[in-house]
């Protein structure tokens, strides 16, 4: 029986047998990405699975495949439950990005207010204001090693406003290591910050804004009722961004203090990095790495849900 | 709108505050790059802002040319790991594309590799220190440790999500008739792709490569820990040479940091306009 | 309740003239219509007024009071946006609260009010709903009802139908000079579609090229154009306009259309405007007003039948004296190429000068 679908259907494959041809065609398209996804993924998380359940290292003169005659059960894992270095780096990690990125969208913020409305060298401005998320991260830490010397210019710039000679150790010294670590921090990713915000700024309808004005509103009322709400989707974007790359942090602070002095600006890739380089036990590493993976995934799946709200406002 | 002077006095005054904070710290290490020794470590009321005696000495001295103030000299110098960033950062910026592109093209068109979207974001997600031991194990294993293609490899990998979804963007805002028109005239779906698309794509191709570029050549940690000798980059290079000498070589390591730090703010001014779309995976187009 | 006052009013963006030398007064609770093409400088105006932009050159008063100056949230002025600028991300309540919030009115006299609003434009079942997704007659009560509840002197609305479509305007015009009644409002209205400024206005100022043109009751303007732009402008199709030679036919004087015919006119004005241009003058009348007859005093081909429903418009003359009239549907229609002749109705007959295309003799109600 000739249907009407029929007739549709032969139409439609005339342009070179359309549907069976597409299929591949994209199945080909996409196997370079999937195959690298899974070399990076399956394969290494099945292999760091395995290995965190052994004290396998590889100073210990036998193959990873054969790690199993060195088999702990999960001894890994409970030993990490104790590991009093591994929290506490955990919780300088915390307070890294609870300091760091809220300072950074603040200053993005108003930076992005600063910019929204046009004035003479605005382009040339916006362009110098991105230069710190330009720079190589290691080569910022570096910047800021140099800065932060006791006689280096911060010192010397304090002194200005003191009045006598500042001989501050930054980064030598325990408390204010971190602070140096996280102006670096707050130097280089404010621009992204300001970046992505004033995009979300631009796109807030100006009708919207003037209706609010020639309803008596403030410009105070107005930021906090149509423009902080319309940019919603936007802010948490940004903040979720630099909620994600501060977690890794260490190309800066790793130049700048190497974790130390002692533990004290260790934050968890650092220390992951000091057991994998200098300690070498590599069935731990994994198991803390396994750790951090399940919980970035919890998170991030809980995240998705929750902050992603299904009304989307255009 | 009209606003008050003084409104627009306060305004000038905080945007040239927070362009002097950004451009204090840059300046300083371009101001390093070309003091002579003397002038490295000198504090306090000695402490110069610009170099007195400018010199080009620091450049000399790490490719390799001993000055008459610098007594040390390297046993390595700054050309190779210049060699390796450069080659690393490029052919992983090829795997990158190569497969970013392909994979974007088979989603935006014919909805294949559905998984891909949410998997990339996920290993942007992850530190990569949290990965790095079976990296490591298996680099070893491939004989890629502390080979540029090595790295190189897992460059394209680590940058593959940027890829992805700056040209799935890119295909998503591109107007399917003339592709369809291509098709209609008798031309195989792939022959469109590579014919008409690609070509038609190339400022959008030319901007995701040289964002991903930027990522590349910016990789400190995983060189740190996939290269030991022969093809240290710049970063791991230019850390190392405080750690083997005796006292900083502070001149130096400016003019190193300096060579590494002027190629991505260049490009990264010259695709100003595609940032936000990549940094926040398409999801804001400006 | 306010009277405003426009003198001298214009405005220069760098070499751009959008706007010069408007006088104008819009009476208290007056619906007032800026009519004119995009570009003529009729939302220039409104922003002016509204405070968005400062004039270059004259003045705005609300009463007597120069405003020149004030900031925007303080002139009391209601703004209707082509879009109505609805914030879509609150309720329906909190839109209508959002001007009396911002004056800092009292929790229970802001509830009361937007009650008492809400119930006028029958949004009462609506306060609760997010404004986003509401359908495009609620936006439009909704803008209104949100600028109307903080009481402005002066309502402004720019092209709020442009974004309507067809089938809907027809509605909206007759909800919207209903709101006007209930608020008793001086209202001015931007628009470039005459029928909005027919049906709704008390009255209508036509622009073009950042000139007022004229001003007057729909009626006055439609029936004694000020000018040939006007003519044309407003109607639709618009006024006839051809070129004639006055000429004396014995007592009586004529205006001459060479092949076309000839009408006798009485009007000594006429004869004085012609001698402005060589004796030529422009004749102009409605397409409405002329007819087939026997053996009536203008002459033209048929070019073709234009059937638009309830009418039908016959397309006449030659490319230099093109002529549309608009015959009922019953009418016998001519033939193509068949020459016709048409009777004008008496009184109905303007003119304009060739050189300025000012309207000759009969004046309207003038400028204000």
């Amino acid at each position: 029986m000739n249907t009407i679908a029929d007739i549709t259907d032969t139409v439609q494959k005339t342009p070179a047998d359309r549907p069976n041809d597409e299929g591949h065609l994209g199945l080909w398209l996409s196997l370079p990405a999937q195959l690298l996804v899974l070399f990076i993924a399956v394969f290494p998380i099945l292999m760091q699975i395995y290995i965190s359940l052994t004290d396998w290292s590889p100073l210990d003169g036998i193959g990873w495949w054969r790690a199993w005659e060195l088999w702990n059960s999960f001894a890994n894992y409970t030993d990490l439950a104790q590991d009093n270095r591994f929290w506490s780096a955990l919780l300088r990690t915390l307070l890294v990005m609870v300091v760091c990125v809220p300072v950074e969208f603040l200053l993005g913020l108003g930076l992005a207010v600063l910019f929204v409305d046009e004035f003479p060298g605005r382009r040339f401005l916006y362009s110098v204001l991105l230069i710190p998320m330009m720079v190589v991260p290691a080569v910022a830490g570096y910047m800021f090693f140099m800065l932060f010397q006791s006689g280096g210019p911060i010192n010397d710039i304090l002194a200005f406003f003191v009045g006598q000679p500042v001989k501050i150790a930054w980064l030598s010294d325990p408390d204010l290591a971190l602070i140096a670590v996280m102006v670096a921090d707050i130097w280089q990713w404010t621009p992204l910050m300001f970046l992505i915000l004033l995009a979300g700024l631009v796109g807030v309808p100006e009708d919207q804004q003037r209706a609010a004005t020639l309803l008596g509103a403030s410009w105070w009322r107005r930021f906090i009722t149509i423009v902080l709400p319309r940019m919603k989707t936007i802010m948490i974007i940004a903040l979720a961004i630099r909620v994600i790359e501060n977690f890794k942090i260490f190309d800066t602070l790793f130049i700048m203090t190497g974790g130390g002095p002692g533990v004290a600006t260790e934050t968890i890739s650092v220390y992951i990095y000091k057991v994998t380089q200098q300690e070498l036990i590599w069935g731990y590493v994994a198991a803390i790495a396994l750790a951090i993976l399940i919980t970035l995934s919890i998170v991030s799946a809980y995240a998705i849900r929750h902050v992603s709200s299904p009304e989307a406002d255009t | 709108m009209q606003r008050s002077a003084g409104y627009e006095a306060l305004r000038f005054g905080l945007i040239l505050l927070f362009v002097a904070l950004t451009l204090i710290p840059t300046l300083w290490m371009v101001s390093m790059a070309f003091k002579p020794i003397a002038e490295w470590s000198a504090t306090g009321s000695d402490l110069t802002w610009w170099p007195k005696n400018p010199t080009w000495d620091n450049f000399a001295f790490i490719f390799g040319q001993s000055s008459s103030e610098l007594i040390v000299s390297l046993d390595r110098t700054a050309g190779r790991p210049i060699l390796a960033s450069l080659l690393s950062a490029s052919f992983g910026t090829v795997i990158a594309m190569v497969a970013g592109t392909t994979a974007a093209y088979g989603l935006s068109r014919f909805g294949s590799g559905a998984n891909l979207p949410l998997a990339l974001i996920q290993l942007r997600l992850f530190p990569p220190m949290a990965v790095m031991i079976p990296v490591m194990i298996m680099w070893a294993f491939l004989g890629l440790t502390d080979t540029w293609w090595g790295l190189a490899l897992i460059y394209g990998i680590v940058t593959l999500p940027f890829a992805f979804w700056l040209m799935k963007t890119f295909f998503d805002d591109m107007p399917r008739e003339i592709e369809d028109a291509a098709l209609v005239e008798g031309c195989s779906r792939f022959r469109v792709f590579v014919k008409i698309t690609l070509p038609m794509m190339r400022p959008a191709l030319a901007s995701s490569a040289l964002f991903v570029f930027i990522l590349n050549w910016s990789d400190y940690l995983i060189a740190l820990l996939l290269t030991t000798r022969d093809w240290v980059t710049i970063p791991v290079y230019m850390a190392s040479l405080s750690s083997s000498m005796t006292g900083q070589l502070y001149g130096a390591k400016a003019a190193l940091g300096l060579i590494a730090a002027v190629p991505p703010v260049i490009m990264g001014i010259a695709i100003q306009k595609h940032l936000v779309r990549g940094l926040t995976f398409g999801a804001l187009k400006e | 309740m306010t009277e405003i006052r426009l003198s001298n009013l214009g405005k220069d963006f760098a070499s751009f003239t959008a706007l010069a030398d408007m006088n104008m007064t819009i009476a208290d609770g007056e619906f007032m219509a800026l009519l004119g093409p995009s570009g003529c400088g009729k939302s220039t105006t409104m922003n002016m007024i509204a405070g968005m932009l400062e004039p270059t050159t004259g003045s705005i008063e609300f009463d007597g009071r120069d405003v020149r100056g004030v900031p925007m949230a303080r002139r009391g002025v209601g703004f209707v946006f082509q879009n109505y600028a609805i914030f879509t991300h609150m309720t329906v309540w909190d839109n209508l609260a959002y001007g009396l919030k911002a004056r800092g009115t009292p929790r229970a006299e802001v509830a009361r009010r937007v009650e008492e609003t809400a119930s006028l434009l029958q949004l009462s079942p609506l306060l609760k709903r997010r404004a986003s997704g509401l359908s495009v007659n609620i936006l439009q009560r909704l803008a209104i009802g949100r600028s109307a509840i903080v009481e402005p002197a002066i309502f402004l609305l720019d092209e709020p139908l442009s974004n309507v479509d067809a089938a809907f305007r027809a509605v909206m015009r007759t909800e919207l000079k209903q709101l006007q009644r209930q608020f008793k409002q001086t209202m001015i209205y931007v628009t470039h579609d005459q029928l909005e400024a027919m049906t709704m206005a008390d009255r209508i100022a036509v622009m073009d090229h950042g000139k007022l043109l004229q001003v007057g009751t729909p009626l006055d303007v439609y029936n004694n154009p000020q000018n040939t732009f006007v003519a044309g402008f407003l109607g639709s199709p618009g006024m006839n306009l051809m070129q004639g030679h006055v000429r004396q036919d014995g007592s009586s004087t004529a205006v001459d259309f060479g092949a076309h015919g000839s009408i006798t006119v009485s009007d000594t004005a006429i004869e004085a405007a012609a001698a402005k241009s060589d004796g030529r003058v422009q004749f102009g009348f409605r397409p409405e007003a002329a007819a087939p007859s026997q053996d009536g005093a203008l002459r033209f081909p048929v070019n073709f039948i234009e059937r638009i429903g309830s009418r039908t418009i016959v397309h006449l003359g030659d490319p230099d004296n093109a002529i549309k009239i608009i015959v009922a549907n019953q009418t016998e229609l001519p033939r193509v190429g068949e020459v016709l002749s048409l009777d004008i109705t008496k009184g109905s007959e303007r003119f304009f000068e060739i050189e300025s295309g000012q309207a000759v003799g009969r004046q309207s109600d003038g400028l204000h």
